[in-house]
């Protein structure tokens, strides 16, 4: 068949290896201690330059199975900071500083991500990042930190730990406006959002079938069902559109942004979604900071914070009306 | 994971734009009746007679035999040249009766009924539900008691979709005597015109005729005409439930990419109005509902049950677009143009073939395997 979307063989294997070393290195759990992920395990397992030419070569792998890599981050949520570290790499190395995309690469030079905000900008889960990625709508710029005063702000419900500058000014050493760039950001951001989403229906699913309330498991409860049904279709409707997209921003086809767009939508939607009702579905426990479903939801927000998706009307979609065929498009 | 069409691929898909350009009718389908009939007959004759029909249907029946993704082509090409609508009378036949033939029936069946479906020479009809068995079909009681070669049919169905205008129909029938449930149905074909059959047409809330009750006298079926065994209905209906809930809407989906720019085209919103954001989200969605389809017939189902999500999202989907094209009309929307026909349809899209209510069931005991409660 020339069309196929089932995962290949190299592809089930990276992500067989991925979600092992996930699971050994990124429980949920961790995030319970409120501090900075450690990316060390995530660059030792070459997450950060999977789509990256290696030494002067092809690179191993494409975008397809950066995407679909990134999807396993957002169900472990892993910092924002591989997020800045698989895209400041590609910035560097597009400006010709290889070296500090080597460095990036490696994990010897940690990238943060910062949210072009009011006043100034906020940096996510900086820990020992001499750079940060700073998400500026659709453009993305790299900014040297040293010398900069960063302080720890109140994030919210203190689930993320956040710094804003304090003094100084970050020193801006690289700024793409590129769209391929941009649709490839959006393309990860959306592929954690649906990690994210994913996680929140599977973990929902697990407590409704254990839970037990009136003698029964709430999950046999109707309205529980239809929550969780509802969690299913809008995951299965992202993860679609994420073959759809990455496919699409890989092979260069003239729709990739417009599918990229889409996606991005559809993946937010389903990460704010599934985890609101996330929270519904597990009752108090799922309200307290003791459970781990608070920790999904604020991961949500905090990365529909970051990129822009392209204008949902700005581009031709891919399956244009007969007018624009009898035209002869 | 690829989505690369061959050089051939692109040859089939100009040579069916080009078709279908030439030849899809330029006139608005009569909604009903033997018009409707005619109409849809002589369309599909016309797409037989130059090889458009039956594209992914084995050749051995008069199908073409193609792959997946011409399958894919010919519906994306038939949506954008406007091609009447793939929910006409032809519908069951082509979408779910045919292709239950096929998986399940005789050699004598298939080679009987398939051929006079592709070529357009019959209609079909579906009688499954019953006034006291709608989403709960097991409960229905329809009998059909076998006598010498022959089963005979008493009771009623409704909501059969075409049975004004139908030579066939899958009919499902309670068997054996006294039994419950699942047990001792059977799917047969029931020829419309036997004696016995009484056909009253029911209105629907669009103003249009498509479905029936169909009333049954001492109908005589012979015991040749069950597909996929004696009292094995349920399973042969759930054969039939696959392929309306996987494959049967292919067409209707893809059509939702056409009618979103049409109506984003008819509205013309400001950028950032509104109307603009709401159109944008619909967009995508209706992508993300295209990309479904395209993993349905591309991808190994994980679970049998995966044809609900699809099913789900579309109808609703598909009546939020037309929610927008009424808000968007304004007054007009109250004249009976096909933005309101369209919207006042679409109710039957979380009804029809399993309610919302029930895919839900379904997504949520099948595919996520939460526990089935009563
Ligand atoms: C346009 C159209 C065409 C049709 N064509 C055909 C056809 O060709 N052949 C045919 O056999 N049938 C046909 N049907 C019938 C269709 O399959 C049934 O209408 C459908 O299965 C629902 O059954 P019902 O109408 O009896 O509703 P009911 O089953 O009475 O449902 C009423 C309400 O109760 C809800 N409900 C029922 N059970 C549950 C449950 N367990 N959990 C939660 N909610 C529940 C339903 O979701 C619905 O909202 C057609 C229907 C329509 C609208």
């Amino acid at each position: 068949m020339t069309c196929d979307l089932n995962l290949n063989e190299d592809q089930r294997q990276i992500l067989g290896a991925a979600s092992v070393m996930l699971e050994a290195s990124y429980p949920v759990a961790r995030r319970r201690q409120r501090r900075p992920d450690d990316l060390a395990e995530l660059a030792a397992f070459g997450a950060f330059g999977l789509a990256l030419p290696q030494d002067g070569g092809e690179a191993g792998y494409s975008v397809v199975e950066e995407a679909l890599l990134h999807v396993l981050l957002g169900r472990h949520v892993v910092s924002t900071g591989a997020l800045a570290a698989s895209l400041a790499a590609r910035l560097a190395a597009n400006t010709g500083r290889s070296d500090l995309a080597d460095g990036i690469v490696a994990g010897t030079t940690g990238v943060c991500a910062a949210i072009a905000a009011k006043d100034s900008a906020l940096l996510v889960e900086r820990g020992e990042a001499s750079f940060a990625l700073l998400f500026d709508g659709r453009e993305l710029a790299l900014l040297d930190m040293d010398g900069i005063d960063a302080r720890p702000v109140e994030s919210l419900g203190h689930g993320i730990p956040l710094q804003r500058i304090a003094s100084g000014e970050a020193r801006e050493i690289a700024r793409s406006a590129d769209d391929e760039l941009a649709d490839t950001a959006d393309l990860l951001i959306s592929a954690q959002l649906l990690g994210v989403a994913e996680a929140a229906r599977d973990l929902t699913v697990a407590y409704a079938n254990m839970r037990q309330q009136f003698g029964q498991p709430i999950g046999g409860f109707q309205a529980i069902k239809h929550h969780c049904a509802n969690m299913a279709v809008g995951a299965e409707m992202a993860s679609a559109q994420l073959d759809m997209a990455a496919i699409a921003l890989r092979d260069r086809r003239a729709d990739a942004s417009f599918q990229v767009a889409a996606l991005r939508h559809l993946a937010e939607k389903a990460a704010i979604f599934n985890t609101r009702t996330a929270v519904q579905v597990h009752g108090g426990i799922g309200f307290s900071a003791e459970a781990d479903v608070h920790h999904y939801l604020k991961q949500a927000h905090l990365l529909s914070r970051l990129g822009a998706g392209a204008g949902l009307l700005a581009m031709p979609a891919p399956l244009a009306p007969h007018e624009a065929l009898i035209r002869g498009e | 994971m690829r989505l690369s069409l061959t050089e051939a691929d692109e040859e089939f898909r100009a040579t069916a734009r080009e078709w279908l350009l030439a030849n899809a009718p330029k006139d608005r389908a009569p909604p009903d009746g033997q018009a409707s009939r005619d109409y849809a007959l002589a369309w599909l004759a016309r797409c037989h007679r130059d090889g458009w029909s039956g594209i992914s249907w084995p050749t051995e029946y008069g199908g073409r035999g193609l792959s997946q993704e011409r399958l894919l082509i010919w519906y994306e090409e038939y949506v954008r040249a406007r091609a009447p609508s793939v929910l006409d009378c032809t519908f069951v036949a082509l979408n779910h009766a045919g292709p239950t033939v096929f998986a399940c029936g005789t050699e004598e069946q298939k080679a009987f009924h398939l051929p006079r479906i592709l070529g357009g020479k019959v209609i079909w009809c579906q009688g499954f539900s019953e006034p006291g068995a709608g989403s709960d079909l097991a409960a229905l009681s329809t009998s059909a008691v076998v006598d010498g070669d022959h089963l005979v049919v008493n009771g009623q169905k409704i909501w059969s979709s075409f049975a004004d205008v139908a030579d066939y129909q899958e009919l499902l029938v309670r068997t054996l005597p006294g039994s419950k449930r699942h047990q001792g149905l059977s799917w047969v074909i029931c020829d419309m015109k036997s004696k016995g059959i009484t056909v009253r047409p029911i209105e629907n809330m669009a103003g249009v005729t498509h479905f029936a009750e169909v009333f049954y006298d001492n109908v005589r079926i012979p015991l040749s005409n069950v597909v996929g065994g004696l009292h094995e209905g349920w399973k042969t209906a759930m054969t039939t439930f696959g392929f309306e809930r996987k494959t049967a809407a292919i067409g209707l989906q893809l059509e939702l990419s056409v009618k979103i720019e049409d109506l984003i085209a008819l509205a013309e919103p400001l950028p950032g109005s509104a109307t603009a954001v709401r159109l944008g989200e619909l967009r995508a969605e209706v992508a993300g509902l295209r990309s479904m389809t395209y993993r349905a017939l591309l991808r190994e189902p994980a679970n049998a049950s995966d044809g609900s999500l699809v099913r789900l999202s579309f109808g609703e989907l598909a009546q939020r677009v037309y929610r927008a094209a009424m808000d968007i009309l304004g007054p007009d929307a109250l004249l009976n143009g096909s933005w309101t026909h369209d919207y006042l349809e679409s109710y039957s899209e979380t009804i029809a073939g399993g309610t919302a209510e029930i895919q839900r069931n379904i997504i949520a005991e099948r595919i996520l395997g939460m526990p089935r409660i009563k």
